[in-house]
């Protein structure tokens, strides 16, 4: 199982897939976690099949504690432990 | 002689039930199985991410989650506790 390749298209993608779940959750704010456990919260701007994010009005946090702030934020999809909503979907 | 049955469709029958998955590292997470892929990456809802940190065990509430399953190690399905 290659964690270089992005996920592949499906025409009929089930309800509750990674694709469908991309899909629904641009536009809304979301907290990335990295693998080093810091936090990134913003509004999500896109994202691909690789989990490469970028993210607007982003805050970061680490330990609990806000550590800097970005208009505009990239983040490498290999370092994505989560991405999860901040708001309902 | 049972059936053999693959790991994939394993996980597909956890679709709708509370799971807990284990990542490689200190790092575990519950909630219900929405949705995955061929990577098992893992669509969750109602997640709770609990963290070994040296001050002891944080709990963190999250909404819905897309994990990504490189870090995934295992994964139990919670409501079968209750067949026992």
């Amino acid at each position: 199982m290659s964690s270089a390749s992005p996920q592949p298209e499906e025409a009929a993608a089930p309800a509750g897939s990674p694709s469908e779940f991309l899909k629904n959750i641009v536009g809304k704010r979301v907290k990335v976690r990295i693998g080093s456990g810091v936090d990134y919260h913003g509004l999500l701007t896109c994202l691909d099949g690789y989990m490469n994010v970028a993210l607007e009005e982003t805050e970061e946090w680490a330990n609990g504690r806000k550590t800097a702030e970005y208009g505009d934020c990239f983040l490498r999809g290999n370092n994505v432990l989560y991405i999860s909503a901040l708001e309902e979907l | 002689m049972a059936s053999t049955i693959l790991p994939l469709e394993l996980v597909d029958r956890c679709i709708g039930s509370p799971i807990w998955v284990l990542m490689k590292n200190e790092r575990e997470f519950t909630g219900t199985l929405m949705g995955f892929d061929d990577y098992v990456n893992m669509v969750l809802k109602d997640v709770k991410e609990f963290a070994v940190t040296p001050e002891g065990i944080t709990e963190t509430d999250l909404g819905e989650t897309l994990l990504n399953g490189n870090n995934i190690a295992m994964v139990r399905n919670e409501s079968m506790l209750a067949v026992v």
